[in-house]
C-alpha cells in the first residue's frame, strides 16, 4: 500500500516547464534564457551561477551566507574573503589559481567538498571560461563595452590541403578556440561524418587570424568548416562579444564555410 | 501558491501522517525506525549522526552485518577508556553521471572521511566533542561543542558548533528535504542547544548564528526547535526554524515520521519554507520524501526513495522529482557496500534537472 502511495504521489509530479526559462523562472521575470557560455559575468551567471549554484546559494539561508543569484553574486564573490579560508578571496581579479571559487569548482580547495555539492563536477570547458573571466579582471558586466562595438564576425576563410585560415574582424578569445567551437567535416554528409582532427592556433603574427591544421593533409573533396556562435560554448572576442556567425548583425549563430580541395597535396 | 502544488503538498502531508499513525503494524533514520530506537540510542548526538555509542557499535557488529565475526573481547565499542571515545567514517567509490548534451562523466573519489572524538572528564555528565572532516582535502571542523547532561540523563545543554535539529538526519545531503531547507550535515551552525530525552520523547531547542556555517555577519539569529515522539513501530516528529538575517527572514517547518511494516521501514518527510531573501520577492518552497527500506535478509537493505521539490510554490510547472534505488550490503561488521542510481526529473529545458547518477561506494566505519 505504501509503495503504491509513493508511486501515485510522484507520478507526473515533475513540472512541464511551460512558460519558464531554463532556470525554472517565469519568462516574464527576465534574467533567464539560454545564452552561449562566454567569459563574462552575465553569461556565467546565466549558465552556471543561476542554474547550478543558486538553487542552494540564494535566499536568507544561503550556505556560508554566499548568495549567487544574479543580484548578489558579484558583490558576494569579487574581492570578498572566503569564509572557509579567509586568507583567500573568493574571486581575486586576474588570479584564477588563487581564487577560492575556482579551487572549490576544481576540487582542490583545502576545506570542504567540491562544488557543486551532490552534483556532477562542472565540465572542464566551463571552469576554463570562469577562469578566463577572472583572468580578464572579473569585470561586473561587459554588456556596455560589447554593445559599443560591431558584432564579432568572420571576414574571410581560405583553405588549402594543409591549412585553413580564418580571418576575424578582431582577435578571438583564444581560450574559447577548441574542437567544441571549431569543427571540420567532410561536406558530403556533414551531419554523420566524423569531425576531422585538427590543430588550432591563433597566428603569432596576426592575432585576428585563426590557423586550422588538419591532422593529415586533406584529400580532394568538399569540406565544411563550422565556427560556433551558438550552443553551450561559443567563439567570442576578448570583450566576451559572441561571434555573429549567421551575419544578422547580432551576436549568435554558427558560421558555416564550405570549400573544395581540388588536388592532392 | 498554485493549486497543483497545494494538492501535492496535502497528499504528502497525509501520507506522512498516515505512516506515523499506523500503530496497528508491528515495530541512519531507517535503522532507528526498524528497531524502534531513538537516535540517541546509537549516536552520541540526540538527533543522530556522528560518533556511535557503545550500544551503536555493538549493534553494528551483531545486528547489521550478514556475517558476524567472533572478535572475542577485542571487539570495538568506541570507548578507548572510560573517558575517551573515538569513531569515524570513510566513504569512497565510483560515481557516474549522464547529462543530456554533455559527455558522460565518471570518477573514483573519496567522498568523505570523518573522525569523531569525545572526551568525558566527568563520564555521563560533561562531554567535549569534535567532528572533523579529514577527507577529501585538508581537515575541516564540522562539529565542536561542550555538552552538559543533567544527572538523570534527560536534560542536556550544549554550546559550540553542531548540526541543527530539523527533520530526518539522512546520510544523503543531496536529498531535496535536506538541500531545500538548507539544514544538513554540510551546514552546521554555532550556538547553544537545550534538549530533553525520555523513553518516548526527544526534544531540542537551539539558538544559533544562522549564517549557514559561515561567520556571523549581523545581529540576527536562528531559532530551531524539534519534537519527536517515538513508539516501537512508529514515530512522528515536527520541527520549525526561523532565521532572521540582513539577507532576509527564512522560516521553515518540517513534519516527518516513520513506521515499520514487517521487513520494510518507511520514512516520510514534508518541508515548507518561506524566504523573503530572494531579490524577486518572497518565495514559498516545499519538498517531500517517501522512502521504503526493505531488508530481505540480515545484512541486506534495498532502499527506494521518491522525492519531490517545488522551488517556488507561486510558479506553475517548475516542480522536480528524484527517484533513488540503492542497495546496501553489510558483509561483516563495520563495512558496507552500497550501489545505486538516482534519476532526476525536472523541467525539460534544464538538462541538469533531468540527469542520471550512478554510484558504487565502500563505506567503512567504527
Amino acid at each position: 500500500m505504501g509503495g503504491l502511495a509513493l508511486c501515485l504521489l510522484l507520478a507526473g509530479c515533475a513540472g512541464s516547464g511551460e512558460g519558464l526559462d531554463a532556470n525554472g523562472r517565469p519568462l516574464d521575470e527576465g534574467g533567464g534564457g539560454t545564452v552561449p557560455l562566454t567569459p563574462d559575468l552575465a553569461s556565467i551567471q546565466a549558465n552556471v551561477f543561476t542554474p547550478v549554484c543558486a538553487p542552494c546559494h540564494s535566499g536568507a539561508g544561503a550556505p556560508q551566507g554566499l548568495q549567487l543569484d544574479a543580484e548578489n553574486s558579484y558583490a558576494a564573490l569579487v574581492g570578498v574573503p572566503s569564509s572557509e579560508v579567509p586568507g583567500l578571496l573568493r574571486v581575486e581579479p586576474g588570479e584564477p589559481d588563487s581564487s577560492y571559487l575556482v579551487q572549490k569548482l576544481e576540487g582542490r580547495a583545502s576545506v570542504g567538498a567540491r562544488m557543486p555539492l551532490g552534483q556532477p563536477a562542472l565540465p572542464e570547458a566551463t571552469i576554463l571560461v570562469i577562469r578566463q573571466w577572472i583572468q580578464d579582471g572579473a569585470l561586473p558586466d561587459s554588456a556596455g563595452s560589447a554593445a559599443a562595438l560591431s558584432p564579432f564576425a568572420v571576414k574571410a576563410v581560405s583553405a588549402s590541403a594543409s591549412v585553413i585560415a580564418v580571418a576575424f574582424d578582431r582577435p578571438p578569445d583564444a581560450s574559447l578556440v577548441s574542437p567544441a567551437t571549431v569543427e571540420l567535416r567532410a561536406a558530403a554528409s556533414p551531419a554523420t561524418s566524423p569531425a576531422i582532427g585538427t590543430v588550432l592556433e591563433v597566428s603569432r603574427h596576426n592575432d585576428s587570424l585563426l590557423l586550422i591544421e588538419p591532422a593529415a593533409p586533406l584529400a580532394p573533396g568538399s569540406y565544411e568548416l563550422t565556427l560556433r556562435g551558438s550552443g553551450p560554448v561559443a567563439l567570442a572576442d576578448w570583450s566576451a562579444g559572441v561571434l555573429d556567425g549567421d551575419g544578422d548583425g547580432r551576436p549568435g549563430g554558427d558560421h558555416v564555410a564550405t570549400f573544395d580541395i581540388v588536388e592532392a597535396p | 501558491m498554485n493549486r497543483h502544488s497545494w494538492t501535492i503538498a496535502r497528499a504528502w502531508l497525509a501520507a506522512v501522517a498516515a505512516m506515523a499513525a499506523h500503530s496497528a503494524l508491528h515495530a541512519e533514520p531507517y535503522l532507528a525506525v526498524q528497531q524502534g530506537y531513538r537516535c540517541a540510542a546509537c549516536h552520541a548526538s540526540a538527533t543522530g549522526g556522528g560518533l556511535r555509542t557503545e550500544f551503536g557499535n555493538l549493534y553494528a557488529q551483531n545486528v547489521l552485518p550478514a556475517h558476524r565475526l567472533d572478535l572475542g573481547e577485542e571487539s570495538w565499542t568506541g570507548s578507548v577508556s572510560k573517558f575517551v571515545a573515538l569513531g569515524g567514517n570513510l566513504r569512497g567509490g565510483w560515481t557516474g553521471a549522464s547529462i543530456e548534451g554533455q559527455d558522460s562523466s565518471s570518477e573514483f573519489d573519496v567522498t568523505e572521511g570523518r573522525i569523531y572524538l569525545q572526551v568525558q572528564p566527568i563520564p555521563g555528565r560533561l562531554a567535549l566533542y569534535v567532528d572533523e572532516r579529514v577527507a577529501p582535502g585538508a581537515a575541516d571542523n564540522l562539529e565542536a561543542y561542550a555538552k552538559y547532561t543533567h544527572a538523570p540523563q534527560q536534560w542536556f545543554v550544549r554550546v559550540g558548533k553542531f548540526y541543527l535539529p530539523f527533520g530526518l538526519r539522512l546520510e544523503d545531503d543531496s536529498a531535496f528535504t535536506r538541500q531545500m531547507p538548507g539544514l544538513s550535515m554540510t551546514t552546521p551552525d554555532t550556538g547553544v542547544e537545550a534538549g530533553w530525552e525520555s523513553e518516548q520523547w526527544s526534544a531540542q531547542l537551539a539558538v544559533s548564528n544562522g549564517s549557514g556555517g559561515g561567520p556571523e555577519t549581523d545581529d540576527g539569529k536562528r531559532v530551531t526547535g524539534q519534537l519527536v515522539y517515538v513508539q516501537p513501530v512508529w514515530r512522528l516528529g515536527a520541527a520549525a526554524s526561523h532565521n532572521s538575517s540582513d539577507a532576509g527572514d527564512r522560516t521553515g517547518y518540517a513534519l516527518f515520521g516513520g513506521v515499520r511494516t514487517g521487513p520494510i521501514a518507511w520514512l516520510g518527510e514534508f518541508d515548507f519554507v518561506t524566504d523573503d531573501g530572494f531579490s524577486t520577492g518572497t518565495r514559498d518552497l516545499m519538498s517531500g520524501l517517501l522512502e521504503a527500506n526493505w531488508q530481505p535478509r540480515q545484512g541486506h537493505n534495498a532502499k527506494l526513495t521518491g522525492e519531490w521539490l517545488d522551488p517556488d510554490a507561486d510558479v506553475d510547472e517548475d516542480e522536480q522529482v528524484r527517484w533513488s534505488l540503492v542497495y546496501e550490503y553489510s558483509p561483516i561488521p563495520f563495512l558496507q557496500l552500497r550501489g545505486g542510481a538516482r534519476l532526476y526529473d525536472g523541467i525539460p529545458q534544464n538538462a541538469l534537472q533531468n540527469r542520471e547518477e550512478y554510484f558504487v561506494e565502500l563505506h567503512g566505519y567504527f
